[in-house]
């Protein structure tokens, strides 16, 4: 199972791209192992999945949509956002565990966060295969310097995606991260 | 190269002075001499222009003037022969998956703002241009909007990042 975690507007469609991207690929077999698909939207987030089922490919009509508290709005107070991001934490790591996904994609909205914490945490635990995987996308709009989400989830991605060659070459030690040119 | 009908937009933010610096008479005039004949206004938070200068431009100029706040606005887009906007990733976004000319205007107001970057990125790569608020009526008088690349999506890089994701899973 893929793990496909949504932001809202522009993030959407990226990510509707890029797992189209994987799962219309050439070898139907690497297609196929991305199945079945699971999308995670925040509950605040009324338009994405309408947006991405245009998107999908034949293949991906049996993708479910899950909808996770936010854990932080734009503009919440960092106080109340202290407690919505544990309760948002919870549901992730229930989620991740009940689901076991093999792959977790994401691409920089803040619900992201929680989820790769959840999924690194479930696998050091046991509770994930070994050879599960955490791949992170970073926006697109991140030229020079990375996003909150992407410093936090840096240390733990497997593969950490960037767009622009600045940013490749700001980290360039950086052996997960990779820059591929430009990809959408 | 006409610009029949231009659409500016601030998205979600409120950039007040954009939308005066763009129905200033300079700038005003600029579009005109580029044969402008109509202008959409998505202003968003910011502040609307009054019925009445509406109606002055309307007289004086011959430009027609429509202004909403909020509303879906891919008919908008496509209907625009130059897009005027912040340099919010979703506008830019917009202007080169719908090929549009474009042209950025950077909300000074706004310091450290990372969008920037995307806008900097993008006009350093001919794909846009971008303009402070103070000298947009003289780039909406000079600049070649035709000398501007349309933007291509690069399906053997996508390629190369799912045969990552691929191996990484095998």
């Amino acid at each position: 199972m893929t793990y496909v975690i949504l932001g809202s507007g522009g993030h959407t469609a990226e990510m509707g791209r890029l797992t189209q991207a994987l799962l219309q690929q050439e070898d139907a077999t690497k297609a196929a192992s991305y199945q079945p698909i699971r999308f995670i939207l925040a509950s605040s987030d009324s338009t994405s999945e309408q947006h991405l089922r245009q998107l999908l490919p034949k293949q991906a009509t049996k993708a479910e949509f899950i909808q996770v508290p936010r854990s932080r709005s734009v503009g919440q107070s960092w106080l109340s956002s202290i407690f919505t991001t544990l309760w948002a934490l919870l549901w992730s790591c229930y989620l991740v565990w009940r689901d076991r996904p093999q792959l977790v994609l994401c691409n920089g909205p803040g619900t992201c966060v929680p989820f790769c914490y959840a999924a690194f945490l479930w696998r050091c635990m046991g509770r994930l295969p070994s050879k599960s995987r955490i791949v992170f996308v970073e926006s697109f709009c991140r030229v020079e310097s990375l996003s909150l989400s992407g410093r936090l989830l840096l240390p733990l991605a497997d593969l950490f995606v960037v767009h622009w060659p600045s940013l490749a070459t700001r980290y360039s030690h950086k052996s997960n991260l990779r820059y591929f040119g430009r990809i959408l | 190269m006409d610009l029949k009908t231009v659409y500016v937009t601030v998205g979600t933010t409120k950039f007040d002075a954009l939308v005066a610096a763009i129905t200033s008479e300079p700038a005003l005039k600029a579009l005109k001499t580029r044969q402008c004949q109509k202008l959409i206004i998505q202003h968003g938070n910011s502040l609307p222009l009054t019925e009445d200068a509406v109606q002055l431009i309307r007289d004086s100029l011959g430009l027609e003037i429509e202004q909403y706040k909020f509303r879906p606005n891919r008919e908008d887009i496509r209907d625009a022969d130059l897009i005027i906007g912040h340099a919010g990733a979703g506008t830019c976004m917009d202007i080169l998956n719908n090929n549009k000319h474009g042209l950025i205007v950077i909300n000074d107001q706004l310091m450290d703002n990372h969008q920037w970057e995307l806008a900097r990125q993008l006009a350093s790569e001919n794909y846009l241009y971008y303009s402070k608020v103070a000298d947009l009526d003289e780039n909406l008088a000079t600049l070649d909007f035709n000398a501007l690349k349309p933007y291509e999506t690069q399906p053997e890089n996508l390629k190369k990042f799912v045969a990552a994701v691929n191996e990484l899973m095998s």
